[in-house]
């Protein structure tokens, strides 16, 4: 059933996002507090044994990829919250609305993909403010890119959590999802380590998760470097990998949801 | 299917004249519907609620503004209105849930078992609130329930739908009327001597039809023997109080008073203060003139050697009706497996609404 899109309907399931996700502030709180952690441990204690990763330091290496561990698990479970909706009903009163099914995901996208983005904000100020990027004009362009770059790759990640909420019936999955989905992008992503010295099955597997190309759009936003495995153009190749990605799981998310019963 | 959640599989059916089929949105725009199960966003206040499905509906932000304040107050909730739902009560929700499924001004409001789970007073003040709606704002509202007191008291018009199909659609009492005379109820001792009873009443050309019912309801049994008891001591032979006292009984699960004073054997059966066995097999026969015709059937059942618990005398309801349609009791189904392919849809058709299909 093709229908049309309701920029009305699409505003109105944001909103309700927003407002769920103000509401939540234990949920929050504590998913800042599980970043801030990674950062002090990993960054300070595994950074003052290491040292380095080139010419900077861990904790600037690592922070940008904590920022994508916060998007990657907001996003992921705001687009799975689709089970809840429907366990909890509320999911009726949006399909028997007179709007299209397409325009509800759609709001529900790019609704998941603010909160999780603002979550990624929070975490890059709290980045900065630990010195993990130094501070120069630069660094505000690229901040500033670096929020465009977050929506693209929450969007992402939405479509494909309301696609597996879509699939499942129930949230005993859950666990599973986060067990076998969201723990492997996040560790194969690059946060901890640069691909360029891993062994090659593991750096093709790490070429295989759409949010190691996220990460390192954020390493090129945020420090000016990426990867020497992707050359100097390795921004240009990650940002047309998340498109494309993004692209398709929206995709997948929208179809799958429009075809799932009540 | 009517709501356009569901595709039919064939026919066709219109809604407020447009197709559910070729025209869902104009369909939904045109219904309002409480479902059986909570729909409500918990996380929200009873007004963004509201305010969501307003702007789902198009309503532009005066109106909204308008009807969520007006229908807040039409089914009170508006001092409640900016708490979170989660912190209502069952009663509240379902109050809100009305309120939201009319925001938009439906022309036909489903209500799928508006009332099921709440308690008494709850019930009653949501079937006050369905009947003001229909009688003030013209709206069609079909709703479907379990209840037969609720159909009998807010339908214009009762369907019944047993296994898929279609068994009866009429005004309530004209569904009653079907079953002119009295029901009279016979409850054994002795669940055996059923069978051999049985052919014995069908042989009597002044019983209309017998029905077998294979569990009686404690808490009914027990209201409808009172009216039976105050008819009896009062020497009417009629049944005309008994539907009264039954809808004012209908709750309560000890035997009611009154019953303490008839000695046994005034009525010819073993009445006792306890409670009757839920496991006591029951049968029904429906006569003219129940009262006159009891002494009769007591001498029947004494010729065969049976021994009664208790008998009862009450105008047909529409649990008779239901019975009598279906052959079976909507009471023994409930828990059952088969309950969702037997469920009792009943319908309401407003004087003033419209409504096709």
């Amino acid at each position: 059933m093709v229908q049309p899109l309701s920029g009305q309907a699409i505003y109105v399931v944001l909103l309700r996002e927003l407002i769920r996700y103000w509401r939540a502030k234990a949920r929050i709180i504590s998913s800042l507090a599980q970043s801030f952690f990674f950062l002090i441990v990993f960054g300070l204690g595994v950074g003052g044994f290491i040292g380095g990763v080139g010419s900077i330091s861990y904790l600037s290496y690592l922070a940008p990829g904590i920022i994508g561990m916060g998007l990657i698990f907001g996003s992921v479970f705001s687009g799975v919250s689709v089970i809840f909706d429907r366990q909890f009903g509320f999911m009726k009163e949006m399909l028997i609305a007179p709007v299209s099914r397409t325009s509800i995901v759609l709001g529900k996208i790019l609704g998941g993909a603010l909160t999780a983005s603002i979550q990624g904000v929070i975490l890059m100020v709290v980045a900065a403010a630990m010195g993990a990027f130094a501070p120069s004009f630069m660094l505000v362009v690229g901040a500033t890119a670096a929020i465009g770059v977050m929506l693209l790759i929450t969007a992402g990640f939405v479509g494909l959590g309301v696609a597996l909420g879509s699939m499942l019936k129930d949230f005993h999955a859950f666990q599973l999802l986060s067990t076998f989905v969201i723990w492997p992008l996040f560790m194969l992503s690059g946060v901890f380590f640069p691909i360029d010295v891993v062994s090659a099955p593991l750096q093709a597997a790490m070429l295989l998760d759409p949010m190691f190309y996220g990460v390192e759009l954020l390493r090129w936003c945020l420090l000016g470097v990426g990867s020497p495995l992707l050359g100097p153009f390795g921004w240009l190749i990650s940002l047309g990998v998340l498109v494309g990605f993004n692209a398709l799981l929206i995709g997948i998310g929208t179809y799958i949801f429009a075809r799932t019963q009540v | 299917m009517l709501s356009t959640l569901l595709k039919p599989t064939s026919g066709a059916a219109t809604v407020n004249g447009y197709d559910v089929v070729k025209e869902p949105d104009a369909v939904r725009q045109s219904i309002g519907y409480v479902f059986q199960d909570p729909t409500l966003d918990i996380e929200l206040t009873g007004r963004e609620n509201l305010d969501f499905h307003g702007r789902l509906y198009n309503l532009d932000r005066n109106l909204r503004r308008q009807r969520i304040e007006e229908m807040l107050e039409t089914v009170q909730l508006t001092d409640r209105a900016d708490n979170l739902v989660k912190t209502y009560s069952g009663g509240m929700k379902r109050r809100l849930e009305i309120a939201r499924g009319l925001l938009h001004h439906p022309k036909v409001l489903f209500l799928d078992e508006p009332t099921l789970g709440l308690d008494p007073q709850t019930r009653r003040s949501i079937w006050e609130h369905i009947q003001r709606l229909n009688k003030e704002k013209k709206i069609t509202i079909i709703l479907t329930t379990h209840y037969t007191e609720e159909a009998d008291f807010l339908c214009g018009r009762i369907l019944i739908i047993d296994f898929g199909r279609i068994v009866a659609l009429d005004t309530s009492d004209m569904l009653k009327a079907q079953l002119e005379g009295d029901i009279v109820s016979l409850i054994f001792e002795d669940p055996l001597m059923i069978s051999k009873l049985r052919p014995i009443f069908e042989g009597k050309n002044w019983i209309r039809r017998v029905y077998l019912v294979s569990k009686g309801d404690n808490r009914v049994n027990a209201s409808k023997m009172m009216s039976m008891v105050h008819e009896m001591a009062g020497g009417h032979g009629t049944g005309g109080a008994s539907q009264g006292s039954y809808h004012e009984s209908g709750v309560g699960s000890r035997v009611p008073e009154p019953i303490h004073k008839i000695p046994p054997q005034d009525v010819g059966s073993k009445f006792s203060t306890s409670n009757l066995a839920p496991s006591l097999k029951r049968l029904d026969l429906l006569v003219d003139d129940g009262g006159r015709r009891i002494p009769a059937i007591v001498k029947l059942v004494d010729e065969a050697g049976a021994m009664l618990e208790s008998v009862e005398l009450h105008k047909p309801t529409l649990d008779d009706v239901f019975i009598s349609v279906t052959g079976r009791n909507i009471r023994d189904q409930q828990g059952s497996f088969t309950e969702m392919a037997r469920r009792f849809h009943i319908m309401r058709q407003a004087r003033g609404g419209q409504r096709h299909g």
